[in-house]
């Protein structure tokens, strides 16, 4: 545990000069709050001997209730600004690591996982500092000072009351688990319940049109039962907690009572005493109530830590290579060389030997089934995935040559997943370069055939789209991405599936507009559709990471190949004949990897 | 043909909006919260005198400790006798019966009313959880129901979201106002026991300290008032910087190929330091106001030891009731504090609460008969439309007097372009919406006398954005029907050719499905759709096709699953795909809300209609467009 929250240091060092007076003047609290019982008895027993001039001592008590006001105050603000800084520091240096990650960091972290981290982690660190140190201090202070007074007072009695003390302890700890175990499990049937309510209402119309509202009803009602149990089974050890702490706290009053009466009895201790040592003990008995709860905050917060550095200690996965440079305008000539690829030891090749050039202002169709290495092969030429040395060229360098970001500025890829950012239409076409003409911006717009959906909106250019904004249909969003890439006029363009969810006339649409863009300038297009490949000057068929079938429109449909298999299927529909069995399992695994 | 289902009807946020009165307390509200309470009131009643018996032992422990032991056993004190609750008759009476010193006759009693304080306290907090928590879960099961049985046109008009939280963080809002209130009574009613016994012993010197509790009630209230801004804008740049991060990793394979990097990590830097800014200074706010109440309580010690001396010396209160006021002064100030902690729990729960029951009298809903004819026992599935009209919204008419039959056993293509009506056909039929004029008959039975539960299990309905649960595939195709067994649903995966894929997986059947089917391909999702109309097993099938693209070699699992779906069964397929035209009998083409052509594929070529030129557009093989020149 000491190892992991060690490795925090770094993050607490600028600020460790604010931490230490935080905790010094939580020293200086202390012995002001202890002067408060210690006046009260004097005062006490001033009184109990016939003399009734306390003005000295409710002087005293005044003294020190503003002492300690100001320097519990200051301490505990020093304290959690700390913790706020650090939780500063942490998340900037989360997110700038999270930014340099791939696909290969976000094929085994979901975004939930990263976002738990930034939010839950951190925050158990900021709690540890500003919330768990303070209790290990008071602990250790009060500790301290309360037994020192009530030593002054009567060692026996002092003595006496240590035996419950480890009781208290082991028992907090002991229900502060329990206490831990019950809220989680409240916890997670809470979030069971949130799931389940957002999920049955997502697909209400699914539910009501197989006549399943009953069925859902009965479920929830499962689920609602299981929360309130869980929630009564915390509130109930919660409530046995609130019943035997100050029980077992009661152990050291009643000994006061008993053996310190005795004491007062027999002269040998003052009735103020008696009464200041109900006051101490309140004081040192307080913090280890607590203290099962510290140690569960260091553990959490040690593994808490973990799981940030488990992040910000990883490499970049794609990173520059030293002395890396590039032409201000590349020409557009692609070329591999034998590529090959696999996502990672033990699975299959997901290209195989790849060998093509593709000439400048070529346009070049590439088709295949599902997990044959399309969108592998297009990855290649940004740099989302690193090609081995030697196997991909652009203008006949090696692509790991070129600084990545001037690589991207001139290969545009269009993915196929689409995504909008929940800002201005205009912001998400020119997220590349905010500072575009805005009749570049139209021209753009019009290209992917958006600018009559934008023009119809009433801000037009500025209408904010996504979770906060407007929603626009699947067919405008992938035109919508499809202007983002468009608007880069970038030597190489690289089209991943993008017109899967626009209709065959509108794409015919794009594609006729496409043609005079992109004049001069290289093309790759990843589809489906016979209807898209047929136009374009060079057609490769890939099957299981190969290229099986490469030419013309004309000369693929003279060959009896898998073209011509897609062209008739998609021209006639299927026969019996055409039943193939399963859609390959590899599918699966690589849209789960996306 | 179309790109995506004609848009959805506009949302109407005056659902949401309808005034929320805001005020802290609501009798209107409590009084009809109260209602779900009502079969838990003899729990809530007990846990009433629970919580008093329980005070009242809180209060003998400093009076224990004070007037017995100080005053009775240690100083012999005997004239004055304040409120003790007969403690010291009941000490000296102990120790006489068990011959025991009167010192340990008073521990005795400490333990005792401890123990008792103990256990009453626990049984009223147990008492009242279980009271309210009953309470709540029945009135968020019944919030849910109704919510279930809101129509579709219901839900054009919301947005899911804002309708879940009603069911979840209203909810949840009230489960924090029970603990609120627990707080607040275990912290009002020992002060109020503590009062009276204090006023009993020494009016003065009670007011005097009585007076210090409004100076603190005022600086509570400020600080309270002062701190809610803060705590919001708190809140609000935290939600803005997780909104930022999570969009950033949502869409950072945009972000990278942008190389827009540093950019967002300067405009994250700058909420991050926007959100350091807000809570460093609520902290500020916060340590000035949280060593405040012990700071009071302390001064209020000194006052009471300044009064006290005087009065002792003066023989008119005695040392053990000076020090019995010094141990009440925790129980005077934790109340105001408490109060000042739960205010915005209080707040929010009362509108949490407006918003619940503004959720439970929205009352939109289908139209069911008063006697529902029974259906027969099996259908026979001819379907007819007599003059049907029908408009979303008033003078935006939507289907205009369309007829038609469909016989027994036919497949029936509905085709047209966007908005010309067809997806409203099929909601109409499944009954999702009501519709006044014309007829829709099934097998000669008046559509509007069929209860909408009977109809929907004999019409398999598909719709175009059918929903994927999270949860296995098998639950996905039984779909929480418990007669639908395990061999039932691979029945019906293997006959629509999902049986392959999913056998293919690592858990086959039992493979968890990621939110809306995530991990599947559309055609795998579309195929898992089939599988489960098909298990239903309904007697006519009516289906939204989805418009994507899907790749060629699963396209024909679908066609293949098509077929076998269709075979036998009154059929409609809204078709947005040649090859799925090429199953139907006839073709009913759509356009405007009207019926433009109906007939066989043959026929309507020949017509050379609307039809033709749509199936002109998709089979064009002559290449005068495409990309770009050679």
């Amino acid at each position: 545990m000491l190892n992991s929250l060690l490795r925090l240091k770094p993050f607490v060092r600028p600020y460790r000069l604010r931490l230490a007076s935080g905790i010094a003047s939580f020293g200086f609290a202390r012995v002001f709050e202890a002067l408060v019982p210690f006046f009260l008895a004097t005062g006490i027993d001033k009184v109990a001997g016939g003399d009734g001039d306390v003005t000295n001592q409710v002087f005293g008590i005044v003294a020190a209730v503003a002492g300690r006001y100001v320097f519990v105050t200051y301490a505990r603000y020093s304290v959690r600004s700390v913790g706020m800084r650090v939780a500063f520091d942490l998340r900037g240096a989360l997110y700038d690591a999270l930014q340099k990650q791939g696909s290969g960091f976000f094929s085994t972290h979901t975004i939930g996982d990263m976002m738990t981290r930034a939010v839950a982690d951190i925050s158990l660190v900021q709690r540890l500092i500003s919330m768990g140190s303070i209790l290990l201090i008071i602990l250790v202070y009060a500790s301290i000072v309360g037994f020192g007074f009530m030593l002054y007072y009567s060692p026996a009695l002092t003595l006496l009351l240590l035996p419950p003390l480890p009781v208290v302890y082991y028992y907090a700890r002991h229900a502060s688990r329990q206490m831990g175990v019950a809220s989680k499990d409240m916890q997670d049937r809470l979030s069971d319940l949130g799931a389940q309510v957002q999920e049955n209402l997502s697909g209400i119309r699914t539910i009501q049109a197989m006549a399943q509202e009953d069925n859902e009803i009965a479920r929830f009602a499962r689920t609602s039962q299981a929360y309130a149990d869980a929630f009564y089974r915390q509130a109930r050890i919660n409530s046995l907690m609130m019943a035997w702490m100050p029980s077992l706290a009661a152990l050291c009053s009643i000994t006061i009572v008993g053996f310190g009466g005795y004491l007062v009895l027999s002269g040998e201790m003052s009735p103020g005493a008696l009464v200041a040592f109900l006051m101490y003990v309140n004081m040192v008995v307080q913090p280890f109530r607590v203290a099962g709860f510290m140690v569960n905050l260091f553990q959490r917060a040690a593994v808490a830590s973990d799981r940030l550095f488990e992040v910000l200690s990883l490499e970049p996965e794609i990173e520059d290579l030293p002395g890396a440079d590039a032409p201000a305008r590349v020409r557009g000539v692609l070329e591999t060389r034998n590529l090959s690829f696999r996502y990672g030891d033990g699975l299959p090749l997901a290209l195989d030997g790849i060998s093509l050039s593709i000439g400048r202002g070529e346009s070049i169709a590439v088709m295949g089934r599902v997990g044959s290495g399309k969108t592998t092969l297009l990855r290649q030429f940004v740099r989302l995935l690193d090609p081995p040395p030697g196997q991909v060229f652009l203008d006949g360098q090696d692509i790991r040559d070129y600084p990545l970001a001037q690589l991207r500025a001139q290969t545009a890829l269009v993915p196929q997943v689409t995504f909008l950012f929940s800002e201005t239409l205009r912001d998400n076409l020119t997220y590349d370069d905010p500072g575009r003409e805005i009749d570049s911006i139209w021209a753009a717009a019009e290209a992917a055939d958006l600018k009559e959906t934008i023009e119809g909106f009433p801000d037009g250019m500025d209408t904010v789209v996504g979770e906060r904004g407007v929603t626009l249909s699947g067919g405008q969003v992938q035109r919508a991405t499809l202007a983002r890439g468009l608007i880069r006029d970038a030597p190489v363009l690289l089209l991943d599936d993008c017109f899967s969810s626009v209709d065959t006339e509108t794409e015919e649409r794009i594609l006729k507009d496409l043609r005079r863009l992109r004049r001069g300038k290289t093309t790759v297009v990843v589809s489906h559709r016979v209807s898209t490949a047929r136009h374009c000057d060079r057609i490769l068929v890939l099957d299981a990471g190969r290229i099986i079938e490469s030419g013309t429109h004309e000369e693929l449909i003279r060959q009896d190949g898998l073209y011509v298999e897609f062209e008739r299927i998609q021209r006639e529909g299927a026969g019996e004949s055409d039943y193939r069995g399963a859609a390959s399992p590899l599918a699966f695994a690589e849209r789960a990897v996306e | 043909m179309a790109e995506a289902a004609q848009a959805p009807p506009r949302r109407d946020h005056s659902l949401f909006d309808a005034e929320l009165s805001g005020a802290v307390l609501n009798t209107r509200l409590l009084r009809r919260l109260f209602r779900w309470m009502k079969p838990y009131r003899l729990t809530f009643a007990a846990s009433g005198l629970l919580v008093l018996a329980a005070s009242t032992f809180q209060v003998l422990l400093p009076v224990i400790v004070s007037l017995v032991v100080i005053d009775h056993v240690i100083r012999g004190e005997t004239e004055h006798a304040p409120p003790d609750f007969g403690m010291v008759d009941l000490t000296a009476g102990l120790s006489a019966v068990l011959h025991i010193h009167p010192l340990a006759a008073a521990c005795l009693l400490y333990a005792a009313a401890h123990l008792c304080w103990a256990a009453a306290a626990h049984a009223h907090r147990l008492t009242l959880t279980s009271s309210v928590i009953n309470g709540l879960r029945d009135l968020r099961l019944d919030l849910f129901s109704h919510l279930e049985r809101r129509p579709s046109s219901f839900y054009d008009k919301v947005a899911v979201g804002r309708v879940m939280t009603r069911v979840t963080n209203d909810i949840e809002a009230l489960y924090e106002l029970l603990r609120g209130i627990g707080t607040l009574i275990g912290e009002f009613v020992p002060f109020l026991v503590a009062l009276t016994i204090m006023l009993t012993i020494d009016a003065e010197l009670t007011l005097i300290l009585l007076l210090t509790l409004p100076v603190m009630g005022a600086v509570t209230w400020w600080f309270r008032r002062t701190t809610r801004e803060l705590f919001r804008l708190v809140r609000a740049s935290v939600s803005a910087l997780n909104q930022n991060m999570q969009e950033n990793l949502a869409g950072l394979q945009v972000v990278q190929l942008s190389g827009r990097e540093a950019h967002n990590l300067e405009r994250y830097t700058e909420i991050n330091r926007r959100n350091r800014h807000n809570e460093l200074r609520s902290a500020r706010w916060e340590t000035l106001y949280g060593a405040l109440n012990d700071t009071m309580a302390h001064v209020a010690i000194g006052i009471v030891l300044y009064y006290g001396a005087g009065e002792v010396i003066q023989d008119r209160m005695s040392l053990g009731s000076v020090i019995l006021f010094t141990r009440f002064i925790d129980m005077l100030f934790h109340p105001i504090v408490a109060l000042g902690e739960q205010t915005n729990i209080l707040f929010r729960a009362m509108a949490s609460g407006e918003r619940i029951f503004q959720a439970l009298d929205w009352d939109e809903r289908v139209r069911e008969p008063d006697r529902p004819v029974a259906l027969p026992g099996r259908l026979a599935g001819e379907i007819e439309f007599r003059r049907v009209d029908f408009a979303y919204e008033p003078d935006v008419p939507v289907l205009n007097d369309v007829s038609f039959t469909i016989r027994p056993g036919e497949k029936l293509a509905i085709v047209g372009p966007t908005g010309s009506g067809k997806s409203t056909l099929i909601r109409l039929l499944g009954r999702f919406y009501d519709f006044d004029d014309g007829n829709i008959f099934l097998d000669g039975i008046d559509l509007n006398r069929i209860h909408t539960r009977d109809l929907r299990r004999r019409i398999g309905v598909v719709l175009q954005d059918f929903h994927i649960f999270s949860g296995s595939i098998a639950d996905n195709i039984a779909l929480g029907d418990p007669a639908i067994t395990r061999e039932a649903v691979m029945r019906a995966a293997s006959r629509v050719n999902a049986h392959g894929f999913i056998s293919a997986l690592p858990q086959g059947y039992d493979t968890e499905l990621a939110e809306r089917g995530q991990n599947l391909s559309q055609g795998q999702r579309q195929l898992l759709a089939f599988a489960r109309v098909l298990a239903a097993d309904p007697e006519i099938l009516v289906l939204d096709e989805a418009t994507a693209s899907i790749d060629t070699e699963t396209e024909l699992l679908i066609q293949d699953a098509l077929a076998k779906l269709t075979a036998g069964r009154t059929s409609i397929l809204i078709a947005h795909r040649l090859q799925t035209i090429q199953h139907a009998g006839r073709i009913l083409v759509m356009n405007g809300g009207r019926i433009e052509e109906l007939g066989s594929h043959r026929e309507l070529l020949e017509q050379g209609g609307l039809y033709s030129r749509l199936h002109a557009l998709q089979f064009q093989d002559n290449a005068e467009t495409g990309l770009p020149v050679r």
